[in-house]
């Protein structure tokens, strides 16, 4: 690793007069220290933000529930308010990683983590992501690429908390220097033909806050279909939330982005009721218009999976 | 010599050195920093072949606290991982930042990195062998044909490669993380020393699996540093480098056709063999399944013929009982398939075809404490979620080795025995403990056993499972002749003949005297009596260590998804010594091979020829959660003799098991390792029986 400059900030002020120096936020440092490490990221500056107490914690407002983007995906695990309204969100985080780094990483490093992809990971493969000037995917071993998506850079998002925020129409509070926003999951996440050297729509200066989830919000559930059970990311995964009274079927793992399945989602919200029938249509109109790569169509089969079990789970019926 | 069943000592202690290791106590070689140490890294070209097209070393030596930059431009990469240079630096971080600062820019060349464009089917077979084969499937009732795949396997070794070396000019303290400590005396040749100058301390060793013996090139680099720079060199590989370039098991390609009569003894046929190889040979290939020695069935009448695919990929190392998992997974499958066809149960059929007398026991055991009769007819499952059960035998041949050993008996009563063999993490500290304290009818807390040090008497390697086995006699034998030295002592004090002195748990008895063994010890008149044992190579006719292996395997057939639910391994284990060593091996092996079945795969790039995955996210190896309940079962025999070999053994049947319970659960066989959830849907797909 190269050294760098460390810098501890005490609060969201001195995060921003950080960011304006060219500091990088550093927060659970799960993945900012693997690609340190790997001198895929490049900086002298690193700052902590560890301490900023107002960036903590789970709390209940009047329409949602806020959460703090340095809350641990094991403290959103085991919050029993989200557990309550929002089990999918929960679950999306319970077996994500290993217990030690649940215990580390926090909800905002876990939305901003830079793609799993092999290539991109790889020193010795400057692609799209990196400046290069083809997505070495397309050619090559594309396994545990995208499904869905027209490219350029055919990266899945590594979230698996994205992939329920995004069903439950949660909304990611973000602030700069000077101002402060609220942008929704659907616009937070961006295609590589958006965004190609980052998969967020986050400014430069920049950070997030915190993440709400409305309350008003029904049955819901999320699953992931992993190879390994221990410290593997999905094959697929899939959330579905009723929010509103207005059904959202989102895949995971599939995609440069948590993907809403519109044709799916439609499909579900005109089905008036939740059989097994009804999941299964609903699961084939989710993968109805994929476009795999050359190793990974089998996945698809996967994808489906999730849906129909997540569209069963949400609505509180067991997986036949 | 004959070790008898007098050196049996069954306990449940725990290891000798468990809190020295979960209290970070133990000291590895990467842990070892000599005052002054300097740090080398070999610089490693990326793809599958090629050439540097250019290098800045200038200013990666412009680094500071860089020493020394060495790049070799001319030199002609074969594999990712091949050594292209060097970089010594004060600390890590120099070292880093030096690589980054040469700017290397390589010309990739086309490599072969997918093996299946290689292979064009089975050997051709002279007339006459075709022949034989023909007519002997010809007369059987029921054939099996198919083609098998396994995978490339890196050792992944949790500590990797390395070593500290400390020159000082006529000898050197080398501290080395090696399967055999005598082979890191091999580092006198680029110190330009005697071998009896070197000093190896190679005490602790976090997993070899086969692929730790010798020096290898970090060990070369950290000598030829150290002894440049007067300072002592640490050179350790980091993951990459680990699953790139320090051994792994090659893959195969395996075509069988094999022949049974109605009452499903196998008649005949032939297996083809092709070892997956990296750059040079090594790592046993597939070959053992030609090997006589080594059948595990009586086969019949069959042809064997075998050749290499090489890849560009790094040199195969062995791998814990090489070219066994590969055949046995093959050939399992194989005579699954025969017992399917005939509509024989799996278990009656190796009942029938295995050799082993032992082994058809063995099929008892297993077969009640995994539930076989919970086993339902292969295929006739309708449910998502199906269960199977499988089966799979294997064996390992019991070496004699030659081992030295020495033993103290101190005045004060300790008592310390010197092995020169190596613990790579299999108890080899906790039995040479626990045989001298039996030995002696001491407590353990009075012994102490040593091993991993050159200054020791040389014993074998850690290799081919024979450490356990050499060690134990050889401990014997020494304690036995310093007890025998004490002997003479209380007999001198008693005034009476050694042959008259009694000795039994810790007390001297003669006529109508007793001594307790502090007291007679505090009657020599030195602080030690010292005196050594050996064990000689060559025994013949000691057997095999003969195991089987259950499955019970949960597979969903929406998502191919396989949970192994538990595995019963019972295996021939000899004298037995510490029992949670030997079952924390055998539980190792298992999970070794069920990650081998499940999930290890090195993947190459099919265009750069880059290993995609070497490190630990996608290089996958199974977790905690991945692992089942493992009901390690030993076999005990009267007239078993001496320790037996399990390493090995115990990672053998694994995959054959697994494969075979996924067969009977959904009524299609994987035939290609790793079997992932691809492989099995695709499987179901095949049969047409998916939900």
């Amino acid at each position: 690793m190269k050294a760098f400059e460390y810098a501890v900030a005490k609060n969201e002020k001195g995060i921003h007069t950080a960011l304006a120096r060219g500091y990088t936020v550093k927060a659970g440092g799960i993945d900012l220290l693997d690609m340190l490490k790997e001198r895929i990221a490049k900086t002298d500056k690193v700052v902590s933000i560890l301490g900023v107490e107002s960036l903590r914690g789970i709390r209940e407002t009047d329409d949602h529930i806020e959460i703090g983007s340095l809350a641990t995906l094991a403290e959103l695990a085991d919050d029993p308010l989200v557990a309550g309204l929002a089990p999918s969100l929960a679950d999306s985080v319970r077996h994500a990683a290993t217990p030690q780094i649940r215990a580390v990483a926090t909800v905002g490093g876990n939305l901003c983590q830079r793609p799993r992809c092999w290539y991109f990971r790889s020193r010795d493969h400057h692609c799209l992501k990196k400046g290069g000037s083809s997505c070495f995917a397309v050619e090559g071993d594309n396994t545990y690429h995208a499904l869905f998506g027209p490219g350029p850079c055919h990266i899945v998002h590594p979230s698996n908390l994205a992939t329920a925020l995004r069903a439950l129409e949660g909304e990611v509070v973000v602030a700069g220097e000077t101002e402060k926003r609220t942008v929704s999951a659907a616009d937070f996440f961006a295609m590589p033909d958006r965004r190609m050297y980052a998969e967020n729509t986050l400014e430069d200066g920049e950070i997030v806050l915190a993440v709400r989830v409305p309350k008003a919000v029904g049955g819901n559930a999320y699953v992931d279909l992993k190879e390994k059970q221990s410290f593997d990311w999905p094959l697929a995964s899939a959330a579905v939330a009723q929010v509103g009274g207005r059904w959202n079927v989102v895949m995971g793992a599939v995609a440069p982005v948590p993907w809403f399945a519109k044709e799916a989602s439609e499909a579900l919200r005109e089905a008036g009721g939740i059989d097994a029938g009804v999941a299964a249509r609903v699961a084939d109109a989710a993968i109805a218009g994929a476009e795999p790569m050359s190793r990974n169509a089998w996945r698809l089969k996967l994808a489906r999976a999730a849906v129909r079990r997540a569209v069963l789970l949400a609505a509180g019926k067991e997986i036949d | 010599m004959k070790v008898d069943n007098d050196v049996a000592l069954e306990n449940r202690l725990s290891r000798v050195d468990a809190l020295l290791k979960v209290a970070g106590a133990a000291k590895y070689a990467s842990d070892q920093y000599p005052a002054k140490m300097i740090y080398g890294k070999l610089l490693r070209f990326p793809y599958g072949a090629g050439t540097v097209k250019s290098a800045d070393a200038d200013a990666a030596r412009a680094v500071p606290g860089v020493l020394e930059v060495e790049i070799d431009l001319a030199e002609t990469a074969k594999y990712p991982g091949w050594v292209i240079g060097h970089i010594v630096a004060e600390n890590r971080a120099a070292i880093g930042d030096a690589e980054e600062a040469a700017a290397l820019a390589f010309d990739a060349t086309s490599a072969a990195s997918v093996a299946d464009r290689q292979y064009d089917g089975a050997g051709a077979l002279d007339a006459e062998a075709k022949q034989r084969v023909d007519d002997v499937l010809g007369r059987s009732a029921a054939v099996v044909e198919g083609t098998w795949r396994t995978q490339v396997q890196t050792h992944s070794c949790l500590e990797t490669h390395g070593t500290v070396v400390d020159f000082h000019g006529d000898s050197a303290d080398v501290w080395g993380n090696s399967q055999s400590t005598f082979s890191m005396l091999d580092m006198a040749e680029p110190l330009g020393i005697d071998r009896s100058a070197v000093r190896v301390d190679n005490e602790f060793v976090g997993g070899g699996f086969g692929s730790k013996f010798g020096i290898g090139a970090e060990g070369r680099l950290a000598a030829q540093m150290s002894k440049k720079y007067k300072r002592p060199c640490k050179v350790m590989l980091d993951r990459r480098e680990e699953h790139l370039d320090a051994g792994n098991r090659p893959g195969s390609i395996q075509y069988i056709a094999l022949g049974a009569g109605e009452d499903g003894r196998i008649l005949g046929g032939r297996i083809d063999g092709v070892s997956i190889v990296g750059f040079g040979r090594g790592g046993g290939g597939v070959t053992n399944l030609g090997d006589k020695r080594f059948d595990n069935y009586d086969l019949g009448a069959y042809e064997f013929t075998q050749s290499e695919i090489n890849l560009n990929f790094s040199k195969p190392r062995a791998f814990r009982a090489p070219g066994w998992p590969q055949a046995v997974f093959a050939l399992e499958g194989a005579v699954d398939e025969l017992a399917e066809k005939l509509g024989i149960d799996p278990v009656e059929m190796r009942r029938i075809n295995y050799r082993s007398a032992r082994r058809h026991k063995q099929l008892g055991i297993g077969a009640e404490l995994i539930g076989w009769n919970r086993r339902a007819p292969t295929g006739s499952q309708t449910g998502r979620v199906r269960t199977g059960f499988g089966v799979a035998g294997a064996m390992w041949p019991v070496w004699n080795t030659e081992c030295g050993a020495e033993a103290d008996i101190h005045r004060t009563g300790q008592v310390e025995v010197r092995v020169g063999v190596q613990d790579i993490g299999t108890g080899t500290f906790t039995l040479v403990t626990d045989v001298a304290a039996h030995e002696l009818g001491l407590d353990r807390s009075l012994v102490r056993g040593k091993v991993g040090r050159s200054s020791y008497p040389q014993g074998p390697g850690s290799g081919g499972s024979q450490v356990s086995r050499a060690a134990a006699p050889a401990t014997t034998h020494a304690v036995r002749a310093a007890l025998a030295d004490l002997t003479k002592i209380v007999a001198k004090e008693w005034k009476m003949k050694p042959e008259d002195v009694g000795y039994s748990g810790g007390v001297f008895t003669g006529g109508a005297k007793t001594l307790e063994w502090r007291k007679a010890c505090a009657l020599m008149s030195g602080d030690k009596i010292t005196a050594s044992g050996r064990t000689e190579t060559g025994q013949e006719g000691d057997g095999t260590s003969d195991c089987v292996q259950f499955a019970e395997v949960e597979v969903d057939t929406e998502t191919g998804i396989v949970r192994v639910k538990r595995i019963v391994a019972v295996h021939a284990a000899g004298v037995i010594v510490n029992r949670i060593t030997i079952e924390n091996q055998i539980c190792g092996g298992v999970v070794q091979g069920l990650s081998y079945a499940l999930f290890e795969n090195v993947r190459l790039d099919p265009n750069t020829g880059a290993m995609v995955n070497p490190e630990f996210i996608n290089y996958k190896l199974a977790g905690p959660v991945d692992i089942p309940e493992i009901v390690p079962v030993l076999d005990v025999e009267e007239g078993d003799t001496g320790v037996r070999p399990i390493g090995e053994p115990a990672t053998i049947p694994t995959a054959a098991a697994i494969g075979n319970a996924i067969a009977n659960a959904i009524g299609a066989r994987v035939r290609e390792l790793p079997m992932t959830p691809e492989r099995v849907l695709a499987a179901l797909d095949t049969k047409g029986a998916g939900t």
